[in-house]
């Protein structure tokens, strides 16, 4: 197993459990910077990045939520682009979201979003999608399933 | 709330580890069920932490502040403190700082991030009024409060500006005082989508503009009125006066089927607005929120200076231009790519515009300056931070333009522009 593929299983197999819980883990530079990079995802990957102020990013969520219940290789990632705060997990529990939750750590939040993405300029929802095999598309606003399959590699429904 | 910063797992599988690739392996997922392990204790005594919906305290200071020169010369600053809003005083333009003052004395929850922030305005009589959102238990909801100061200091109880009370949206407070003394307060306001829902249909754009006017220095409000359908959800709102004193209002639309351009009003004296039209023409198409909203000035000569945030040709930029029926005049971007939050004010000849801009290491406080009404601009960079910011202000003090800027490391420091 090459030593990227190695770290990604690790960090797929780690996001599968660490999903199970309710928590939120602090996202730092380094976290941003590797969630960005293409070679971190050995499975086709969305790291969705949403708030609770964001009145769109309930649809995406949904739908991420049931694209990986329909293909058991999709990940899925949530990045909160915000402090963690009382009742934060709740949309996510609500709309049954899955995999790793990140929420804004002590770093800047302006060097956190240049890490996840330097073409972002905060609207949300904003997603980055990953094939698996070295692709990347990231998308501004509610993503429809036909986009989201072709940016993951998916077969269309 | 969570304060722990967890170690990611690929970081402890960083070479050097182990030796073989199955020892590898082995040593990175204990090393990974010792960082679950360590996680899940850090939740379990954060969560007891918690202190209820809209109660918990965010890992960082909210920043959002509003800043004016009081008629005594004073720089005046509102923002938020746990579960109230503070006024603090500077003498010397924001070289020192007086201890706060609180707004509310009844404590309740307060938006205070860089597009929902507390607002001040000075009433002709020298009252200080705050106006500020505050959200209620239901997601996306708050009601839209006001308080007045007849010394500044000492203020009363605070009245909810708008007569609905229904728990739905009623955010994103803007605060205006004309010349003439009406007292103007616009918000985003979602009842027509309520109603909309309510009847079984699910196709309403965005959400409304509403408007409450005080002719009584803000002590009461006559009946608020709708400005405007379909604005955008999550943008704050520029209010501006006209040369002839009228209010201007400028927002975030959500025209047909979904670009999110801007809007301008002109307001009656009850807050009707006497007509809508379009004011930025860059077509952005987006089911989803800029979190990114306006600012607007206008000269004694009737000149609309505005500045914006737009994705155009695929870009996201801040725009400057001049805005004229039916389009926009000189319009260009202001700043580099990473250009962000624009605020634009004039004093007589002067215009000036600042904004922040992250460089990939640190954020710059950066303006232009304009001494010939908007012509030709001198570009100055003002400050630079390491750490979290507010959104900048520009704002005038006397004839003058002064930069306004709050950072986490360094605090709440004004700039005088040349």
């Amino acid at each position: 197993m090459k030593p990227k593929t190695l770290i990604a299983t690790v960090f797929l197999a780690w996001s599968a459990i660490a999903g199970a819980a309710d928590g939120f883990a602090a996202l730092d530079r380094a976290a941003a910077a590797r969630l960005a990079d293409p070679a971190s995802h050995g499975a086709p990957t969305v790291v969705a990045l949403w708030s609770l102020d964001c009145v769109h990013c309930k649809k995406n969520l949904k739908l991420f939520a049931e694209l990986g219940k329909l293909d058991a290789r999709v990940r899925l990632v949530t990045v909160a682009v915000q402090s963690e705060e009382a009742g934060l997990a709740e949309p996510l529990d609500r709309l049954g979201v899955p995999g790793q939750r990140f929420a804004y750590g002590a770093d800047a939040p302006e060097a956190l979003a240049f890490a996840l993405d330097a073409k972002w300029r905060g609207e949300l929802p904003r997603t980055l999608l990953f094939d698996g095999r070295g692709g990347k598309a990231t998308l501004s606003g509610v993503v429809s399933e036909a986009d989201a399959r072709r940016a993951l590699g998916l077969a269309a429904r | 709330m969570v304060s722990a910063s967890l170690p990611h797992p690929a970081t402890r599988g960083a070479p050097g580890m182990a030796t073989g690739r199955a020892g590898r392996l082995v040593r990175l997922v204990a090393a990974t069920t010792v960082s679950l392990a360590c996680a899940a204790g850090a939740f379990a005594q954060a969560a007891q932490h918690d202190h209820g919906k809209g109660g918990g305290k965010p890992a960082r200071p909210e920043l959002g502040t509003s800043a004016a020169f009081a008629p005594d010369g004073a720089l005046v600053a509102v923002s938020k403190d746990g579960q109230h809003v503070v006024l603090h005083r500077s003498p010397d333009a924001g070289a020192t700082w007086e201890a706060p003052v609180v707004v509310n004395a009844t404590p309740e929850t307060i938006s205070a991030d860089g597009e929902n922030r507390p607002k001040l305005a000075f009433a002709p009589d020298g009252a200080v009024l705050v106006s500020w959102t505050h959200p209620l238990a239901k997601p996306y909801t708050g009601a839209i409060r006001l308080a007045r100061a007849d010394d500044g200091r000492g203020f009363a109880v605070p009245i909810t500006v708008h007569r609905d009370r229904s728990e739905i949206t009623h955010r994103f407070d803007s605060l205006l005082v004309t010349r003439s003394g009406q007292v103007l307060v616009t918000w985003i306001d979602k009842r027509d989508l309520e109603a909309e829902k309510a009847a079984g249909r699910g196709d309403y754009r965005g959400a409304a503009i509403y408007a409450a006017v005080s002719q009584d220095g803000g002590r009461s409000f006559r009946p608020e009125v709708k400005v405007a359908d379909h604005s955008c959800e999550c943008c704050r709102i520029a209010l501006a006066e006209d040369a002839d004193g009228a209010p201007l209002v400028l927002w975030r639309h959500v025209f047909e089927p979904n670009e999110r351009d801007h809007a301008l009003a002109t307001l009656g004296t009850d807050g009707t607005p006497r007509g809508v039209e379009r004011a930025t023409f860059d077509r952005w198409r987006v089911d989803g929120c800029p979190h990114h909203g306006p600012s607007l000035a206008v000269a004694a000569d009737g000149t609309r200076h505005a500045v914006w945030f737009n994705e155009r040709d695929g870009e996201g930029r801040v725009f400057y231009g001049r805005l004229a029926a039916g389009a926009v005049e000189g319009q260009r971007t202001v700043g580099g790519e990473r250009a962000a939050h624009a605020d634009v004010a004039i004093a007589g000849p002067d215009v000036a515009i600042v904004w922040k801009e992250f460089d990939g290491e640190r954020t710059r406080l950066h303006a232009e300056v304009s001494a010939d009404g908007g012509a030709t601009f001198a570009r100055v960079v003002l400050a630079a931070t390491a750490g979290a910011s507010d959104q900048p202000r520009v704002i005038r003090r006397g004839e003058k333009l002064f930069a306004f800027w709050r950072t986490e490391n360094e605090g709440m420091k004004g700039y005088p522009l040349p």
